[in-house]
């Protein structure tokens, strides 16, 4: 057990780093909005507990926290810009974010050592913090799943005019979305950054928005477990993969088609909802249609105008 | 004057790539991320075929735009329309299609990776060879004269077909309002599927005059095309012919005086910006069309 | 009902309501008052601005022209999500019941907008329904579905969980968008049943229905309504039998008919 801990220790600590860049995907996609910012708040906090590492030789939960709220700070402010955005159009705009975050860290100069990066970034981290990090925000968001506060979510991502005429300021949620995912994604980029003890522009990419997107739908999007899930499939599928050849990303791809087409509630839905076909309930019924009645109403409006009583002509 | 040229042509490669993208996205809803893979991928084809038969120009691009087009097709039959008629709501299903087109995207590149072992590649064994022309003072190649006639030709053979052509007016149609289109006997599913095809065979074509143009290219080259894509269409304005031709020219032009006068680390920021900027203060693209307001 | 009495004569007013959009005047100078403990209904043929007018009074569309009071005060300029606690509810021409939640939850929604100072115990332990949202349930006659999900039920039962939703928000007003529609003969009366006797408890009702002869019988008073105007108003009686009501829908109907 203590020689397979340490032989994957490595893929251990990517587990739970890749389970809160997850979750960075996943808040916002709870209360409907499809932003892909948390990628770029990876970047940014990485960049960030880095510098301050490096520079100012900070302990790591000064440099984390410093980077998280940063994040958050860009989060927020880059919610009120986006405020208009919605659907693909949100997403797309998230998209140029991430990217110009990377770019603007290949052109930083002395600040973010340009193309090739950051070294020498050694801080007194372990993989206890990452994992108790980590359980504090599961705990945080499992409150979010529950109860009215889960209610409200439901509400914002479903139907936002509901919401509003039910009292719910749905641009507050939305903002806050954005502010969180900011956070957990500057989280897991300080904490890799710091554990690697580097950062390069080139993680910041297109790929790990694929990666952070896929782990989410494959898991699942609407809960904590989801995300985790997801975080353990994509960190350790690729060397379960590896008697595959140089095929596993073929599969890795047919995985992704096959869950966007068969598991639109992600493999913990799936779970769920097995469970409650167990439990004798199915959620799949058909969906309450108005019965086509326009001619009784038509009469019934006719008689009503024309003055008759109602047993008049039946 | 040469930059000039070679920015036109670097946007005539983005017309001819962005066209059938923004046409499929602003009619039949569907934006497929596994354009640039199915770009690319038909170009990788194209390339293997020709180390094997010396095929002149011509022939490599019916090649190209014929692969490009049976990958599109296929992508809208196995995948998208499986989750399309899983989940009839289109708004609800953008992310799931998504989604999808990024799986297909990646099983493409990854066949392309593991063929290519990510070496670029290039058609040196076709039988056309570059010249290069001298008109006064500008010097202009044989395969930018292809890219800008075909590129100029097939947009304008788009925006004639989209305006007069009975099954143009019909997918504009669905753009409008797809449950009165269907009411009206427009056939969605076949216009879907011919819309993916015709989009599919300019990803294709766009694919071989690239690597005729550039002389190589790489697996990865279709990904970074998609997001100058999508900067293109989205300035311009989704569905719009006349908006990918204005966004890819602009596009283009930005992106060449951006590498000429600053640095070629910059040229990728282009783009985003761009969609960026775009988005904020021109939601709709110039040549958008105004949301229409259902109560 | 627990509301409390206050000074204002009328629990809505709206005066001289126009929503234009582009060219279009969907509503174009309409108004009415509505005094507490009254059910007043608005007719109109399809298309009329009826259910623009609601959202107006609503705030989900931006009014190009008028006054909205609430209890003599004016909200016109307030954001939408401030209205639930000023006491205003509305039920929608559409279920619009969250899938994701059984039937309890969606009412419990509701009810949350009065449960400010619960809810950090509520996050923290359990989240037991309310009492408005047992009321709520128990008049509308939905205990043998509380645990059911949306899909599970008929159209007229998802209708009447829309009604308990607005309800368990305890409201002093309370908008209907065609409550009736798809319900059967005895379904709507029940539902007008329970509209009468909430009127009787207090509570203000103003109502958008297509089903004429339900109106006659539950409202107190109705507003005829076309291209975005004021038609006629008066008694049930006497609103169905103007002559300018009789031409907007029969003269419509007969026409779409040929």
């Amino acid at each position: 057990m203590i020689g397979w801990y340490e032989a994957n220790i490595v893929l251990i600590e990517a587990t739970f780093l890749n389970f809160l860049l997850a979750l960075s995907i996943q808040v916002p996609l709870r209360v409907g909005v499809f932003s892909f910012a948390g990628v770029g708040s990876y970047g940014l906090g990485a960049y960030t507990a880095a510098i301050l590492t490096i520079r100012y030789d900070v302990p790591a939960f000064v440099a984390i926290g410093a980077a998280v709220v940063f994040a958050a700070v860009v989060g927020y402010l880059f919610s009120l810009i986006v405020a208009r955005l919605n659907g693909l159009y949100l997403a797309m705009a998230t998209i140029a974010f991430v990217l110009i975050i990377s770019v603007l860290a290949t052109n930083g100069g002395e600040l973010t050592g340009g193309a090739n990066g950051l070294y020498g970034a050694l801080s007194d981290l372990t993989t206890g913090g990452v994992v108790a990090v980590c359980v504090v925000v599961a705990f945080l968001l499992a409150l979010t799943e529950r109860g009215p506060l889960r209610r409200r979510i439901e509400a914002v991502r479903e139907d936002p005019e509901l919401s509003m005429s039910m009292g719910i300021g749905v641009v507050t949620v939305r903002q806050l979305a954005f502010t969180v995912s900011g956070a957990l994604g500057a989280c897991a980029g300080a904490m890799n950054a710091l554990l690697r003890t580097t950062v390069s522009p080139e993680e910041i990419n297109f790929h790990l928005i694929v990666l952070a997107l896929t782990m989410v739908i494959i898991g699942g999007s609407r809960s904590w477990m989801g995300a985790f899930i997801g975080a353990v499939i994509f960190t350790w599928l690729p060397s379960m993969l590896a008697t595959t050849g140089r095929w596993q990303d073929v599969v890795y791809g047919l995985i992704i088609i096959l869950a966007a087409i068969f598991m639109p509630t992600g493999l913990l839905g799936l779970v769920q909802s097995l469970y409650q076909k167990l439990r004798g309930r199915s959620r799949t019924a058909a969906p309450a249609e108005p019965p086509a009645e326009e001619a009784v109403e038509e009469r019934a409006m006719l008689q009503a105008l024309s003055g008759e009583s109602k047993e008049g002509v039946r | 004057m040469e930059i000039l040229i070679n920015a036109v042509t670097l946007g005539s490669l983005y017309l001819l790539f962005a066209l059938g993208m923004s046409v499929a996205w602003g009619t039949i809803g569907i934006l497929n991320f596994a354009h640039g893979s199915t770009f690319m991928f038909s170009a990788m084809v194209a390339y293997y075929t020709v180390q094997m038969v010396a095929l002149p120009m011509w022939a490599m691009i019916l090649l190209g735009a014929a692969v490009g087009m049976v990958l599109s097709v296929l992508t809208q039959a196995l995948i998208f329309n499986f989750i399309l008629r899983r989940n009839p709501d289109l708004l609800k299903a953008e992310m799931q299609i998504v989604v999808g087109g990024i799986g297909a995207a990646s099983v493409l590149l990854a066949i392309a990776q593991h063929y290519t072992k990510s070496v670029p590649f290039g058609f040196s064994a076709s039988t056309f060879k570059t010249t290069t022309y001298q008109l006064g003072a500008i010097h202009i190649s044989n395969v930018q004269l292809v890219i800008l006639v075909a590129a100029f030709g097939l947009a304008g053979l788009a925006a004639w077909w989209l305006k007069s052509a009975r099954a143009g007016l019909a997918l504009r149609a669905i753009g409008v309002n797809p449950e009165v289109a269907s009411l009206m006997g427009v056939d969605r599913g076949r216009m879907a599927l011919g819309t993916m095809a015709a989009a599919g065979a300019l990803a294709g074509t766009a694919g071989i005059l690239l690597t005729y143009y550039l002389g190589s290219i790489a697996a990865e080259t279709g990904d970074s095309f998609l997001i100058s894509a999508f900067a293109a269409i989205i300035l311009g304005g989704i569905g719009s012919v006349i908006g990918v031709v204005v966004g890819s020219m602009i596009l283009a032009l930005a992106e060449t005086l951006v590498v000429t006068q600053l640095s070629g680390t910059w040229a990728s920021a282009v783009a985003f910006g761009l969609i960026f900027v775009v988005l904020l203060f021109l939601p709709r693209g110039i040549f958008g069309r105004k949301e229409v307001r259902r109560t | 009902m627990t509301t409390t009495e206050t000074a204002a004569p009328y629990v809505l007013e709206a005066e001289d309501v126009a929503v234009h959009y582009g060219g279009i005047k969907a509503v174009d100078g309409f108004g009415l008052r509505l005094p507490p403990g009254k059910i007043y209904g608005i007719l109109g043929p399809n298309g009329s601005g009826k259910s623009t007018f609601l959202a107006a009074v609503t705030r989900l569309v931006p009014l190009t022209r008028g006054r909205l009071l609430l209890d003599g005060k004016e909200y016109h300029s307030e954001p939408p999500m401030k209205l639930a606690r000023k006491g205003l509810a509305r039920t929608f021409q559409t279920v619009r019941l969250l899938p994701e939640l059984t039937v309890l939850q969606n009412v419990q929604l509701g009810a949350d907008i009065n449960d400010p100072r619960g809810r950090l115990r509520s996050w923290l332990g359990r989240d037991r329904p309310s009492e408005a949202v047992e009321e709520a349930i128990e008049r509308t006659g939905l205990g043998d579905v509380r645990n059911a999900w949306p899909t599970e039920l008929s159209y007229g039962m998802a209708r009447r969980v829309e009604i308990a939703r607005a309800l368990a928000a305890r409201p002093r007003l309370l908008l209907l968008d065609e409550p009736t529609a798809g319900m059967n003969h005895s379904e709507r009366q029940e539902v007008s049943e329970l509209m009468q006797k909430l009127r009787d408890e207090g509570l203000a009702q103003l109502i958008v229905e297509h089903d004429v002869q339900m109106m006659v019988d539950t409202c107190d008073h109705l507003v005829a309504m076309n291209f975005g105007s004021l038609v006629a108003e008066g008694s049930p009686q006497e609103v169905v039998s103007h002559p300018a009501v009789q031409e907007a829908y029969l003269g419509k109907r007969w026409r779409s008919h040929a």
